[in-house]
């Protein structure tokens, strides 16, 4: 059973993060160090720059159920690569109009600069994303893409004829 | 070795201590691992990072035919290598294990611990399943530059380089001012042993410029850094002083000579208390003893015409060069020390202290130079009018402690403050009243030096003081007129309002101005005030988050001589413990292309911000340089036709543990 | 430390019990016992039980003993303690207020003048005990029209809220036809509640009791409900701090300036007028509220030093370490309650700090100050030496046409 499917009453927002090595991911080692406390919805994925995050990753994320995907990188000027963060905002901005496209609201699509000093800034935003989330509810997106499947499916069933005639004529 | 074949993964469960347990049912997270496919084996233990936690790593590989490892436990960024070590040891290749954060990102910032193990639990589903993909890696080697640059000549720089000097290293000290020494070449006495600053630190800085390893820079400035770990290419500018050092025998006979007779612009050493001429040394023990010449203000060259008496005088050792220009000089080395030090906090931002304002509130630097021997006032403490104060108040804390200027304790303004007491009350025999809140004394001998200064008479007020004004309105007949400090005495709980000749304020320690430029050029981090970052406070202390870049003093955070100089002997030693070893191993992330796949297109040539790819005219295809990839995998991420790829961070790896994380066993 | 809207959003309605709920409660917690607010506090030096103690005191369950004391009755809600605290524990607008109430009704017996003050708000909507109906009579002497809402209730860009010192106290009348002037030298459009206003309530709850300024506020925002207005203009920095930060927990959100940002944007369209040239040594005084709470320190200085003529000195307290009049959190009308305590009146030792500076004007831009600092200015025997002057005055003097 997927819990995920309806928005029960305790339904949690699940969240995919993909954090560079040298800033967010251990500023996020430092919110730990510190004891700070915030919303356990984040399943972190360490990637060593945000350079290297694939749009498919986060795609693949939220075809997989995700109902948030969170990046975390260095601050301009401070990639530890000089600028995989930059490159990474140009991925960012295609990907968000892909999504848009999905419609998947753009909130679910986070990307922050933290750096290895802000433990706490990993706090405030893990738990702002998470009550923006909640607000939003689940994305469900497997189910969606589920019933696309379907639609797709009898759209094809209706092509089949023509195509089939289409590949006579060919013939 | 047994990493092909049927995947047979052993995965462990760190309490640590209570760390972990105390908040992640780790028997269940272990029992859950168990009952994931290709888990042959689940362990939880008190503690994995000891030596029996890691030998039955060892042990259950030998024995039990693992070929993968999960260890669930702290950061991958404390323990990876540990836990690298043990499979190794255990005879498989060191890159077939995978760490799950479950304390960091964990227990530790989670109360409820349900969903604290439940978050556990779907990361150790994703490390499972990405660990099947990992694959057996070798590490290659770079050799080490044998050089070290040691940037900033306080005693924590000199301490350092004259280390690596004695251990037959070459290093290069680029100091920014004139002369090395410090802030300690400012003080008079250093607390608590109440030594003479001069006398033990002038000796160690005529030996780094005697030292035949040790190549002096000061008056210069590190402008650009490239490369990494081993193999580091630093720009340093030097600042054109107008004589040239290897000329210049440091008789100062042409300082005497210039045309201004008496100093003139504001000395900057002595914080402006005193006057210098345009041909200057900024103190008599200066290292080196060669004057530099002040452009602002130098008649020559400001106006092409002077008497030139200086050039004059300098005759046959002909030192003088008014044409000389900034030079831009590379060196390579193989790490790097910073020690740039620490400024204080600058007193005028507190208005209500009057500092600025009124003429007898000084900042404590300030009455450094005051009671110093060498000072403006020959080691007399005397108001700007001459007279020695009958009183004086010290006002502890200034700008520390304080959410609307610096959080932090400055940690060494308590001592120094009551150093100060000691020795303005020895000079001047003058009631002296220390307002402080809390009375920080911690470190070997402090607090004996605390119980001193109390015993010798001095007003402890415990209070912050809250305000500074004048007794009366204006000062009548030329005499500066006293302040009133006004702090309540909270011990007593009474406020008292004290008048007083001289009022010094304690001011704190702070990132220098240019930290935050500093820091960027050497690619590493700061911590939240802005002083730089240490790799780990216990661990790694001196270490920062980029390899062959160590830092010593008190540019790390606020602290005193002692643990300055314990700081510079520990970076010293790991840059000696890096270049002895003559090879760093780099980490096998290096990205790599697909040839059959690459459709040779370019794209990621401009990309690589280290040019590790090239492009093959034979074969018409990108290749990746494996020495000079640095492996942020921005390539990997970008490649349209997704022909290139990355060790340690292949596609298959992380789509699995996006898989892993979402998808419920 | 200054306000900020979010932090004292976050307070509202909160009681001492429930101090510790939130997290700007919670700061109190981080005390370090360092003093500053008693050592600043310009009564501290009479307080039983100054800001530092009061924390201890809560700590440790013993504030029923500071309640039974009268300590918080020398508060004059100054805002010293709280902009030094170093950290940022906010005092004057959460912690003291909650037990300045408690101390009050505690009080074997309200000090008598508060108490009148009270009681002729609550019937007559002003302190001063003026008949309601009188209001706008200050409006048949002012030199320029003069628009009053009820009769004409048209649309318009300011609502000038006039504030009860500067509709009935002579020397607050003076003002008022000043500022009058100077709104009409900008060419604002503008317009008073008249004889509907009543008093905004002080810095609302801050000095009196809670029911009394609800009350105030409730009956405020429903006349203010009745018009159309661009922004509220408010000459009184008590009622314009009241408006800024009281208002708002009860659903009040119109944009609020006081007279001298007001003025002080438009300064260009009044310069040309400022001709007359005045040579005059001026200290300004600058109120807690719209200094040290609500950081307009420029503004008023510049709106003088535009007037030709005028020598600006300061103070020794100035700015952020300005010195209280002595005249907020109700200390208007405990006067004579402190002089029985043989306090010194804060707003003779503010009078002598003017006189030091070797002023002849002593510039203000709080009509409480008029009052209190002309008596000042009598009790310290200097008459014809210095005079208390309204920003508004000055630059209405600098007119020349009057
Ligand atoms: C008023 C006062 C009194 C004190 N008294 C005592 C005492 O009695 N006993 C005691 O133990 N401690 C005392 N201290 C603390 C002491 O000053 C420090 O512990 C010590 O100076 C730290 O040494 P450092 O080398 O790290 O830094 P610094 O002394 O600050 O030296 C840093 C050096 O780096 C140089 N530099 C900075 N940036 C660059 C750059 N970008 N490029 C090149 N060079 C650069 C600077 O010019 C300077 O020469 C006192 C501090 C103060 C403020
Ligand atoms: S100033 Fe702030 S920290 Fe210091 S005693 Fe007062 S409330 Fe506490
Ligand atoms: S607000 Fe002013 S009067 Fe009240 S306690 Fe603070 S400093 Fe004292
Ligand atoms: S390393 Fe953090 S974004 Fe590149």
């Amino acid at each position: 059973m997927d819990p995920h499917a309806q928005a029960s009453a305790d339904w949690r927002p699940r969240i995919v993060a993909f954090f560079c090595n040298w800033c967010t991911y251990t500023a996020a080692d430092l919110a730990g160090v510190s004891r700070l406390k915030y919303a356990p919805n984040t399943r972190v994925i360490r990637v060593m720059c945000s350079g290297r995050i694939d749009p498919q990753f986060v795609l693949d994320a939220f075809t997989r159920g995700a109902d948030g995907v969170l990046i975390g990188g260095c601050h301009p000027g401070d990639c530890h690569y000089s600028e995989g963060n930059m490159k990474l905002l140009r991925r960012v901005h295609l990907l968000r109009r892909l999504l848009g496209d999905m419609g998947i609201d753009e909130q679910r699509l986070r990307l922050e600069w933290i750096s290895a000093a802000e433990g706490e800034k990993v706090k405030t935003v893990v738990n702002d994303m998470v009550a923006t989330l909640q607000k939003l509810g689940p994305l469900a997106f497997p189910e969606r893409a589920a019933a696309w499947d379907l639609e797709m499916d009898e759209f094809e069933r209706a092509l089949a004829p023509a195509a089939a005639l289409e590949e006579v004529t060919h013939g | 070795m047994n990493s092909n074949g049927a995947i047979r993964i052993g995965f462990y469960i760190c309490h640590c201590g209570t760390n972990i347990a105390g908040v992640i049912d780790v028997d269940a997270v272990a029992a859950y691992a168990a009952s994931l496919p290709g888990v042959v084996l689940s362990r939880d233990y008190k503690y994995m990072c000891s030596d029996p936690g890691q030998d039955l790593i060892a042990q259950d590989i030998r024995e039990q035919g693992l070929n993968r490892i999960v260890v669930a436990s702290c950061s991958p960024l404390l323990h990876e290598r540990t836990f690298r070590g043990a499979v190794e040891r255990g005879g498989l290749n060191p890159f077939l294990v995978h760490m799950v954060n479950i304390r960091e990102h964990g227990s530790w910032v989670h109360e409820d611990g349900g969903l604290a193990t439940t978050k556990a639990m779907d990361l150790v589903r994703a490390a499972v399943r990405r660990v099947v993909h990992h694959i057996p890696l070798e590490r290659s080697r770079v050799p080490v530059h044998p050089d070290v640059l040691v940037v900033g000549g306080g005693i924590a720089g000199i301490h350092a380089a004259l280390t690596l000097a004695a251990a037959g290293k070459k290093v290069t000290l680029v100091e920014r001012e004139p002369s090395i020494g410090g802030h300690m070449a400012q003080f008079d006495k250093t607390f608590p042993t109440l030594d003479c600053a001069a006398c033990i630190l002038t000796p160690k800085m005529t030996a780094v410029k005697a030292h035949p390893n040790i190549t002096l820079w000061t008056y210069s400035e590190v402008t650009a850094v490239k490369g990494s770990v081993g193999n580091f290419t630093v720009t340093v500018k030097r600042k054109p002083r107008y004589i040239r050092e290897d000329l210049c025998v440091g008789c100062l006979e042409c300082i005497d000579a210039c045309i201004y007779k008496d100093g003139k612009f504001a000395d900057e050493f002595n914080l402006g208390l005193s006057k210098r001429k345009p041909i200057y040394v900024p103190f008599p023990q200066a290292v080196p003893a060669v004057p530099v010449v002040d452009p602002e203000h130098c008649v020559h060259l400001k106006t092409g015409k002077c008497k030139d008496l200086c050039v004059q005088i300098c005759a046959e050792r002909n030192a003088f060069d008014f044409d000389q220009q900034p030079e831009f000089i590379d060196i390579t080395v193989g790490a790097v020390i910073l020690a740039t030090g620490f400024t204080t906090f600058d007193a005028k931002r507190i208005p209500y202290y009057g500092y600025g304002v009124y003429p007898n509130v000084y900042t404590a630097l300030e009455a450094e130079r005051l009671v110093n021997a060498s000072g403006p006032t020959g080691g007399e403490i005397v108001l700007p009018d001459g007279r020695a104060p009958a009183s004086v108040a010290i006002v502890h804390c200034v700008g520390s402690r304080d959410a609307d200027y610096n959080r932090w304790c400055s940690r060494v303004c308590c001592m120094y403050s009551l150093k100060l007491a000691h020795l303005i009350q020895e000079h001047t025999k003058a009631e002296i009243y220390n307002f402080y809140i809390d009375m920080r004394s911690a470190g070997k001998s402090m607090e004996e030096f605390y119980n001193r200064v109390s015993e010798e008479g001095v007003h402890l007020i415990r209070g912050r003081v809250a305000d500074i004004y004048p007794e009366t309105a204006n000062g009548k007949d030329g005499h500066i007129g006293r302040v009133i400090v006004q702090a309540e005495d909270t011990l007593i709980g009474r406020i008292r309002k004290i008048p007083v000749d001289m009022v010094i304020l304690s001011v704190g320690l702070q990132p220098q101005d240019d930290a935050e430029d500093v820091r960027r050029m050497f690619n590493i981090s700061c911590s939240a005030g802005g002083f730089f970052l240490e790799r780990h406070p216990k661990l790694a202390p001196v270490n920062t988050f980029t390899d062959g870049i160590y830092l010593a003093g008190a540019c790390q955070g606020p602290k005193d001589i002692p643990d300055a100089v314990a700081q510079a002997g520990a970076a010293a030693a790991e840059a000696l413990a890096l270049i002895d070893a003559g090879f760093v191993e780099l980490e096998p992330n290096t990205a790599y292309v697909m040839e059959e796949e690459c459709s040779g297109c370019k794209s990621c040539i401009p990309l690589c911000p280290y040019s590790a790819i090239s492009f093959a005219e034979d074969v018409l295809k990108a290749t990746i340089n494996a020495v000079l990839c640095k492996g942020c995998g921005t390539c990997v991420a970008s490649c349209p036709s997704a022909s290139i790829r990355q060790h340690l961070f292949e596609d298959a790896q992380i789509f699995s543990e996006i898989e892993g994380l979402l998808t419920h066993a | 430390m200054l306000a900020t809207e979010e932090a004292v959003e976050q307070m509202w309605g909160v009681t001492l019990d429930r101090l510790y709920d939130s997290e700007e409660g919670r700061r109190i917690l981080s005390c370090i016992q360092c003093g500053t607010c008693a050592g600043t506090c310009p009564h501290g030096e009479h307080m039983q039980y100054p800001p530092r103690r009061i924390i201890t005191m809560l700590k440790a369950g013993l504030i029923e003993e500071v309640f039974a004391s009268d300590s918080l009755v020398m508060c004059v809600n100054c805002y010293a303690c709280q902009s030094k605290c170093p950290r940022n524990i906010r005092l004057t607008e959460i912690l003291l207020p909650l037990v300045k109430e408690q101390t009050i009704v505690r009080l074997p017996q309200m000090p008598p003048e508060l108490q009148k003050a009270v009681e002729n708000s609550y019937r007559y909507g002003n302190s001063q005990g003026e008949s309601a109906r009188k209001r706008a009579l200050w409006t048949k002497t002012a030199t320029v029209p003069i628009r009053i809402l009820a009769d004409d209730p048209r649309p318009v860009d300011a609502l000038w809220f006039v504030e009860s010192d500067l509709a009935f106290h002579p020397r607050g009348q003076d003002v008022a036809r000043a500022t009058a002037r100077v709104f009409d030298a900008l060419g604002a459009d503008f317009a008073i509640l008249g004889n509907e206003e009543r008093t905004a309530g002080d810095c609302g709850r801050l000095s009196w009791e809670p029911g009394l300024s609800e009350a105030l506020i409730d009956y405020t925002m429903s006349i203010l409900k009745k018009y159309e207005f661009r922004r509220i203009v408010v000459s009184d920095p008590h009622a314009f701090d009241a408006f800024k930060y009281r208002y708002p927990m009860f659903g009040f959100d119109e944009t609020v300036e006081s007279t001298v940002s007001y003025v002080h944007r438009d300064l260009e369209k009044i310069r040309p007028r400022l001709k007359k040239r005045l040579e005059y040594t001026v200290t300004y005084h600058d109120s807690c509220c719209l200094g040290r709470h609500n950081k307009l320190f420029e503004e008023p200085r510049e709106l003088l030093l535009a007037i030709p003529g005028i020598r600006l000195v300061e103070m020794v307290h100035t700015r952020e370490n300005g010195l209280c009049c002595g005249g907020g959190g109700g200390g208007m009308w405990l006067d004579t309650y402190y002089k029985a305590r043989g306090i010194e009146r804060l707003s003779d030792r503010r009078v002598r700090e003017a006189l030091d500076t070797g002023a002849d004007v002593l510039a203000i831009a709080c009509p409480y100050e008029i009052s209190r600092f002309e008596d000042a200015v009598k009790v310290a025997g200097a008459e014809g030496r210095l005079r208390v002057r309204d920003i508004m005055e000055l630059l209405v003097e600098s007119f020349g046409d009057a």
